[in-house]
């Protein structure tokens, strides 16, 4: 438990740190320390849990959202209207979205994580560019040793803890929504076997090389995920730098520090919409790509396969 | 292969060769701690569920109450139609019926004034034909009764002549005799 001396400490250099914030040039010195390239712990109530300060921004942009939700949806209006409205609009049209990539049946199947996933990049970007995200933290002798200023926030997504998370979860569903909907005699044969009609002879030839073949895509599959967490990380936290080091460029008047950052602010919002659709349209067509092997042999297993398969995989005690 | 993982695998792959342990450098260079990394893995998924429970679940279910909804409605729909178009052709058959009926009773009309007309007319014409025969027959009797009385008149005439030419009285045979004679000329 944090003393009484340490919650006053950390109280008052939140009203230093928005009142640097607020006057012109004084945040720069708190900006002085450049952005560090992960996300830093604002507390460990255990040995095993740490809570750095992009999680923080992920429970306040969550809650944001689950608010709004809520809001939208306690009193449901057979014609929609204001909140409610958009909040159908932008459900209904990610699912129409991802059912135009992956069919309506993988789609309603993939919805919880895609529409979580592309909703929590996108907020959390755009939440990363509100004023006092980054410049608000304990500074001085509050911050931790050896720490000048430590932000209590910070651009989710610019910590790779949160993307390799979101990158392993969605391998670990992909690796299941494949193999319920093909089975593991699809998934190996859509890897490894050969691909069209070949006589015996040529046959022969062409094991080995679509085997090699597989192999390289066994190694484009592992490379997915390192791929998905490091571009979406890459994106945001280069993002972010960008902004911080315009905000302390020398040789411009205090009063128009913020100038030169602010073109790019639009700029990170059109940024921040790009890169949450490129990971969910990613992890869409990566999961289309494996699971429309499974109309070719939908045939061969009958239509009554995937009758017991739940349409969505959230797990028994969402639903 | 998308060209920053062949950079990323192409660094790893560099490092390992110097006899570095890749993982653990990049994982250092980029702040990945695996309790931070298992943190942020449970928090993405409560948020997941939280966020079906509170926010896109109701949507759906939402959306699915308006869909069946306009489903059922548009059924409903259906059913009217297809109401409204039987009976529709219910109402033009009883209309084709009621005319054809109508058409059938103006007929039967029809024919029936003809058959009372011609009975009539048959009527009439027997009865002319009576009142014609019943004048006949009076005119008949009128002119026997003329033709008695002239033939009587006649011959008192001719007798009285005969008398008053003569001047001799006539005897009720000469009498008989000479109106038989002039009848029988006046007959002739």
């Amino acid at each position: 438990m944090p003393s009484k001396s340490r919650v006053l400490a950390v109280h008052f250099s939140r009203l230093v740190a928005l009142l640097a914030f607020l006057v012109p040039g004084a945040g720069s010195a708190l900006a002085a320390e450049s952005l560090p390239q992960g996300a830093e712990v604002i507390a460990e109530p255990f040995e095993w849990l740490t809570i750095t300060n992009s999680m923080v921004m992920v429970w306040v942009v969550a809650g944001v959202i689950i608010l709004v939700s809520w809001l939208a949806t306690r009193r449901p209006q057979l014609v929609p209207s204001g909140m409610q409205n958009f909040v159908e609009w932008l459900v209904e049209s990610l699912i129409n979205f991802f059912a135009g990539i992956m069919g309506e049946h993988l789609a309603r199947r993939a919805f919880w994580f895609l529409f979580t996933s592309f909703v929590l990049i996108l907020f959390t970007n755009w939440a990363g560019l509100i004023p006092g995200v980054g410049t608000i933290g304990l500074t001085g002798e509050n911050a931790p040793a050896g720490d000048q200023f430590r932000p209590f926030l910070r651009g989710a997504n610019a910590d790779l803890n949160l993307t390799m998370a979101m990158s392993v979860t969605f391998f670990g569903l992909w690796f299941y929504w494949s193999l319920t909907e093909i089975g593991p005699k699809n998934f190996l044969k859509h890897i490894f076997a050969p691909k069209g009609k070949f006589g015996l002879g040529m046959m022969v030839l062409m094991v080995p090389l679509f085997f090699f073949v597989g192999l390289i895509e066994v190694l484009s599959i592992a490379v997915r995920p390192v791929a998905l967490m490091f571009r979406l990380y890459g994106n945001v936290f280069a993002g972010e730098s960008m902004l911080e080091t315009l905000m302390v460029m020398k040789n411009v008047p205090d009063l128009l520090k913020w100038a030169p950052a602010l073109p790019f602010y639009f700029l990170e919002l059109l940024v921040g919409f790009i890169q949450a659709l490129v990971f969910v349209l990613l992890c869409a067509v990566f999961t289309k790509l494996m699971c429309e092997h499974h109309e070719d042999h939908e045939e061969e297993h009958g239509s009554g396969e995937h009758d017991a398969e739940p349409e969505d995989g959230t797990p028994e005690t969402t639903s | 292969m998308p060209i920053d993982s062949i950079l990323i695998l192409a660094a790893a792959a560099e490092a390992d060769s110097g006899g570095g342990n890749v993982a653990t450098e990049i994982f250092d260079t980029f702040d990945v701690h695996w309790n931070t990394f298992i943190c942020q893995l449970v928090n993405f998924f409560i948020i997941c569920l939280v966020l079906k429970k509170f926010a896109y679940g109701p949507v759906m279910d939402m959306l699915e109450q308006r869909r069946k909804r306009i489903a059922d409605g548009e059924e409903k729909l259906k059913q009217v139609e297809a109401q409204i178009a039987e009976s529709e052709k219910n109402t033009q058959a009883a209309i084709q019926e009621a005319n054809e009926r109508a058409k059938r009773l103006v007929e039967e009309a029809k024919e029936s004034a003809t058959a009372v007309g011609e009975k009539k007319t048959q009527e009439a014409a027997a009865e002319a034909k009576a009142i014609l025969a019943k004048a006949e027959e009076a005119a008949k009797g009128e002119r026997d009764k003329m033709h008695a009385d002239l033939k009587k008149e006649f011959g008192r005439l001719v007798a009285s002549t005969t008398a008053q030419v003569t001047g001799k009285v006539l005897t009720d045979e000469d009498q008989k005799r000479i109106n038989e004679e002039a009848l029988a000329e006046v007959d002739s």
